[in-house]
């Protein structure tokens, strides 16, 4: 079905995009929704209001610090709900492209679109949703409405009073957070969808711009301010030099006369990925060019050597944020860097990616930095931080194996599906842990430290057992689903690299010679995971043996606690059983889409 | 669902619902919920025993394993229509016992409520035996699943409710026995994993069982009738010393047994119960189960190293018991130095030393527990361990000294007593094979004799003064009492299986020998044959 015409176009557009749609509404909504009632609208961010002389205050029930949040969670998990229909059986707009005129069309075979809404973007934006809405959650208990604000004094009567009361019924600030994120969801889903490099460099920077701000929003944390401008230098840097190397690869795309050819989508016969493959042997312009793009996307999933705003980032912030860079942001920068690779430039079977020693190489060390120094912090927040290194570095060992040219048709799709399904459970259990974070934040201990944690097990049982089995997932303990995805990506690479190697080959020095080296990535994932397993069982070791700094009970935080309670769940059921099954298969959709192109 | 399921899954579900219900009860109605809660895990742990006891009634083991069908098609009685668990892994619920697995599910069930009932009165009751019911699931699951993942996956969990046990309420140095618990035997089941892992990289398609993405499973029935599991013998070797290590330390044997001492000495007595009277022969299942079935020829090239493990922890534990002036200790190491016969009954490669090993490892699951119980109770009434510290135990709790008497007395191999049967089979298979090295372990026996009779000497009897015996220190003017009626019925009836199966071990051994003759025919004589060895 193609529709050519512009006037059934534009209503499957909100159709095709419904989740995209959903947040546009949702900013609007919550643009509008806090300045009801009132005289003036307040532009956001800001201080100004432009005056509409219609009304006079604002409503109580539009200025309760609640309708924000409430107003996000709702768009979020709306916009969740359609993305998942795309894996619904006998859903109609599985695999719809968006050309730059805006036509629509279905199928998306060979022609010219910058935007694709198949099982492979559906599939990040449920993750980008999913991830969004419990940092959500997590902020919605948690945000007073003024950096000073304060209870009003008991000995206060009268208008002092009143005044004080209304000063604290003010969403005013949460407004302005949750607008924030729900940019960062548009942002994010943009570059998701997208197959023109320009266009994912604009949802790349519209999230990334919503994120810097996110990070410095908790003022009252002398450390946000100072985190959020390392990230900030740190990300702006690495944004500069993605476009740097777009300019290069645009001007590689064309000829030095004929510069109509030259695009910078990664699709079409004059797309990137047609030229790329059009190539004999390596045109340096496209090499630094590519290099030079890869290096947003490798400080995106906090790879070394662009990794270290992140610790920092992670520990100056609150937990709810550390929760999205650590899931959301981290699943976009892969959610581009797949994209890129796999469309772009993945290498004819038996011959190797130009880009393979790179990924290699910078797999084994992200994996083993990221645990060496996960090893030796105190500070939970930064152990949390350089395990998602860590973990950045298993995915890109999938990466090189894909990349090593070993893999077929099924091998290519499990690592696909593999690097997917990681992405997804660790939106489970990397989540529910700095869930647990906020928790034990909000009511003034310092996440930072350690100590936060001592005694945790006799402070809150539920949450410290809570806590340990994230711990453990993150681990990779059989059967949760840290260990199925990790199994999965293992599985991949041995899978690939031992095609060529003859396995019956007599002695096991043999054997091992007779490998890609690839394999040896599998091996450092293994040792690696070992080694993680004293970091992560210190967290445990802490919250049941030593004895509590304070014996305060957790705050009550309903909505955090059914989170932590949701990605427990989550968390066992995607490693076993008919759920688990039903995620892979949904990863394998999106391999499987991804890899048609 | 058939029995063996319902066997299998209800503790862990009761024992979780359990657990949960206590935490969410108010505060007020604690104490009356705490008792009802106890009662309803020792009446479930019950009624899961008369399961189990039915089960080996309904499907006539005798007749079924009479036949010594091993390995095969049909050589697992109960066994389920496989479930896909992750489908694209292949990882299924497949479960199903035989003559390998039934006697140590049964030791299982019996265990589980007489642990319960020699700790009644644990403090946080509650959640103390809902804790040993979530253990009777993960043990049962050790023993009946036929799948190499969920094999692993309960392997380990066995590890948190018993590393909860030690730490809450272990003794004074709880924390770090549980720590080294924890972490020595879980790097040693990591190694296990590898091996595991490797062999599922070389299983060939099996029909329902073969994961979607990968094209391989983990079933352990498919994977026994491949007829070659990994071609390269160098590998193959590899992945038999990764099991070994994992099983070896579970077991444990010397080198790799220091963690069971510290993890004894400091757990509750149900948990020592439970540690030494199921836990550590899941070491020697899973060795027989994978290792051997899986990789004979390996086995075989390795019978210097199995007779070496095995004799070295037999000597080296008998030896270390002597100088022991910690009762709950000395009985630690005794397990080490009974478990070094497993190995040794093992590396006969005959019928009755594998049948021998087998009922060694059944009737050291009646015996050690009764032991542990005994020094529980000596902890809790006289509030010490020290062996010598007091005297003329006789005279004060006639019934715990009689059993601690019997319990001595089984376990170094009193004839018409359960252990001496299992020694006299293995001593008579490593005869056959061996020839008069047999003259090494059985010396040994010898050394066991001495230090449990000494110490009996030293604790039991040898009181100066006839009519009061000597009090240890730690009892500060405290009346001597004899132990309380819910540990002399626990204790009574291990002493009394201990007893039956010494007089009838017909009732285990029979199938026992015939599951041993199974493994010999169908696996280790095509191995020897292979090997080029005259057997």
């Amino acid at each position: 079905m193609n529709i050519e015409s512009p006037l059934l176009a534009s209503p499957l557009l909100g159709e095709v995009l419904r989740p995209e749609m959903t947040i546009l509404i949702g900013i609007v909504l919550l643009i509008v929704v806090p300045n009801l009632g009132n005289a003036t609208i307040r532009i956001p961010m800001t201080k100004f209001r432009i005056p509409v002389f219609l009304g006079g205050r604002r409503f109580t029930m539009t200025s309760d610090p609640l309708i924000p949040g409430v107003i996000s969670m709702f768009v979020l998990l709306l916009s969740m709900a359609a993305s998942l229909m795309t894996f619904v059986d006998g859903h109609e707009l599985v695999n719809v492209c968006i050309s730059a005129s805006g036509a629509i069309q279905q199928g998306c075979l060979g022609s010219d679109y910058i935007l694709r809404s198949d099982p492979y973007s559906r599939m990040f934006t449920t993750i980008f949703f999913f991830a969004l809405l419990l940092g959500t959650a997590a902020m919605i208990n948690r945000m007073p409405a003024f950096v000073d604000a304060k209870a009003p004094h008991p000995d206060d009567t009268g208008a002092t009073r009143i005044h004080a009361i209304r000063r604290l019924l003010n969403n005013r600030r949460q407004g302005d957070f949750h607008l924030l994120i729900l940019f960062v969801a548009l942002g994010m889903s943009i570059v998701a969808l997208s197959t023109h490099l320009f266009l994912l460099f604009i949802g790349l920077e519209l999230a990334s711009l919503a994120i810097y701000v996110l990070v410095a929003f908790m003022k009252e944390d002398e450390t946000s301010g100072e985190a959020a401008t390392k990230y900030f230098l740190t990300g702006s840097v690495a944004s500069a030099i993605t476009l740097y190397g777009m300019s290069l690869l645009y001007i590689w795309s064309g000829s030095a006369s004929n510069y109509a050819t030259a695009s910078l989508s990664l699709v079409g016969p004059n797309g990137l990925a047609a030229t790329w493959q059009a190539m004999d042997s390596v045109d340096p312009l496209a090499a630094i060019g590519f290099g030079m793009v890869l290096v947003g996307f490798g400080f995106k999933i906090s790879a070394v050597p662009f990794h270290f705003a992140a610790p920092d980032a992670y520990s100056g912030t609150s937990a709810p944020m550390a929760l999205i860079l650590a899931t959301a942001s981290k699943a976009m920068g892969f959610a581009a860097l797949v994209r890129v690779l796999v469309v772009m430039a993945m290498p004819e079977y038996g011959t190797e990616a130009t880009w393979l020693l790179l990924v290699g190489i910078l797999s084994v060390i992200t994996m083993t930095w990221g645990n060496l120094a996960a090893l030796s912090t105190e500070n939970p927040k930064r152990m949390l931080a350089y395990s998602s290194v860590a973990h950045a570095g298993y995915l890109l060992a999938a990466l090189a194996a894909l990349g090593s040219g070993m893999a077929g048709a099924a091998t290519s799709r499990l690592l696909i599906t593999a690097v997917a399904f990681h992405l997804l459970v660790l939106a489970f259990f990397k989540s529910g842990a700095f869930l647990v974070l906020t928790l034990t934040e909000m009511k003034g201990d310092d996440a930072n430290k350690m100590e936060s944690l001592y005694g945790l097990g006799r402070r809150d049982p539920i949450m410290a057992a809570a806590m340990f089995v994230f711990m453990l997932a993150l681990a990779g303990v059989p059967p949760l689903s840290g260990f199925l995805s990790k199994f999965l990506v293992i599985d991949g690479i041995v899978t690939a690299s031992t095609a060529s190697g003859s396995l019956s080959a007599g002695g096991a020095i043999e054997w091992l010679s007779s490998v890609h080296w690839v394999f040896w990535l599998a091996v450092a994932m293994a040792v690696n995971s070992a080694l993680s397993l004293f970091y992560y069982l210190r967290i445990g070791q802490v919250m049941f043996f030593e004895t509590p700094r304070s014996i305060r009970p957790l705050p009550e935080a309903p909505m955090i606690r059914i989170a932590v309670i949701l990605c427990l769940f989550l968390t066992v059921l995607a490693g076993l059983g008919p759920f688990s099954q039903t995620l892979v298969d949904m990863a394998t959709m999106a391999a499987q889409e991804l890899l048609r192109v | 669902m058939n029995s063996l399921e319902i066997l299998t899954l209800t503790p862990l579900a009761a024992g979780l619902m359990l657990l949960f219900l206590h935490e969410i009860v108010p505060n007020q109605a604690k104490e009356k919920a705490t008792d009802l809660i106890r009662y309803a895990n020792l009446g479930i742990a019950i009624i899961l025993f008369l399961l189990a006891t039915q089960i080996g009634f309904e499907t006539d083991w005798l007749d079924t394993w009479a036949a010594g069908n091993f390995g095969g098609q049909n050589a697992y009685i109960l066994e389920n229509t496989p479930v896909s668990l992750i489908s694209s892994i292949g990882v299924t619920w497949h479960i199903g016992i035989d003559a390998l697995s039934y006697p140590m599910v049964w030791l299982t069930t019996l265990l589980i409520p007489l642990s319960m009932l020699v700790q009644w009165d644990a403090e946080k009751g509650a959640q103390f035996h809902s804790l040993i019911l979530i253990m009777e699931g993960a043990l049962l699951g050790v023993f009946v699943v036929l799948d190499l993942f969920m094999f692993y996956a309960f392997w380990e969990l066995t590890l948190v409710p018993m590393f909860f046990l030690i730490l809450v309420w272990g003794g004074s140095d709880r924390r770090y026995a549980a720590m080294k618990f924890f972490i020595y035997t879980f790097s040693a089941s990591i190694l296990m994993l590898i091996g595991i892992l490797i062999v599922y990289f070389h299983s060939a398609p099996a029909g329902g069982f073969t994961g979607t993405l990968t094209g391989h499973h983990f079933d352990m029935v498919s994977l026994m009738q491949q007829s070659t599991l990994i071609e390269s013998a160098g590998l193959r070797m590899v992945v038999f010393l990764l099991l070994l290590v994992g099983f070896a330390t579970k077991m444990p044997s010397v080198p790799v047994h220091t963690w069971l001492p510290d993890a004894h000495v400091q757990a509750p007595t149900a948990g020592s119960m439970l540690l030494a009277g199921v836990m550590l022969k899941m070491g020697a299942y899973g060795f027989l189960r994978i290792a051997v079935s899986f990789f004979p020829q390996e086995t075989i090239t390795m019978i210097p190293l199995l007779v070496f493990l095995g004799m070295a922890s037999l000597f080296y534990g008998a030896w270390v018991c002597l100088g022991q002036t910690n009762l709950k200790r000395m009985v630690a190491y005794s397990s080490v130095s009974h478990m070094g016969l497993i190995f040794l009954g093992i590396a006969t490669m005959q019928p009755l030393g594998i049948a021998g090993a087998l009922f060694m490892m059944f009737a050291h699951g009646l015996i050690s527990p009764l032991l542990f119980a005994v020094c529980g109770s000596f902890k809790h009434h006289y509030h010490t361990l020290e062996i010598g510290s007091m005297r003329g135990l006789a005279h004060h709790s006639p019934f715990m000294a009689g059993h601690m008497m019997l319990g001595w007395m089984a376990s170094l191999g009193l004839p018409l007593l359960a252990g001496f049967v299992a020694e006299v089979a293995i001593m008579i298979a490593f005869w056959m094979t061996f020839g008069w090295w047999v003259l090494i372990p059985a010396l040994t026996l010898i050394l066991t004799a001495a230090y449990y009779l000494w110490s009996m000497q030293r604790t039991i009897f040898e009181s100066s003064d006839p009519h009061r015996g000597i009090l240890p220190d730690t009892m500060h003017g405290e009346e001597p009492r004899d132990i309380t009626w819910h540990e002399n019925v626990g204790m009574f009836i291990l002493g009394g299986l201990a007893i039956l199966f010494g007089i009838l071990p017909a009732i285990f051994f029979d199938m026992m020998s015939n599951w041993s003759s199974g493994l010999v025919s169908e696996v280790l004589i095509d191995a020897l044959t292979q090997l080029e060895v005259t057997p």
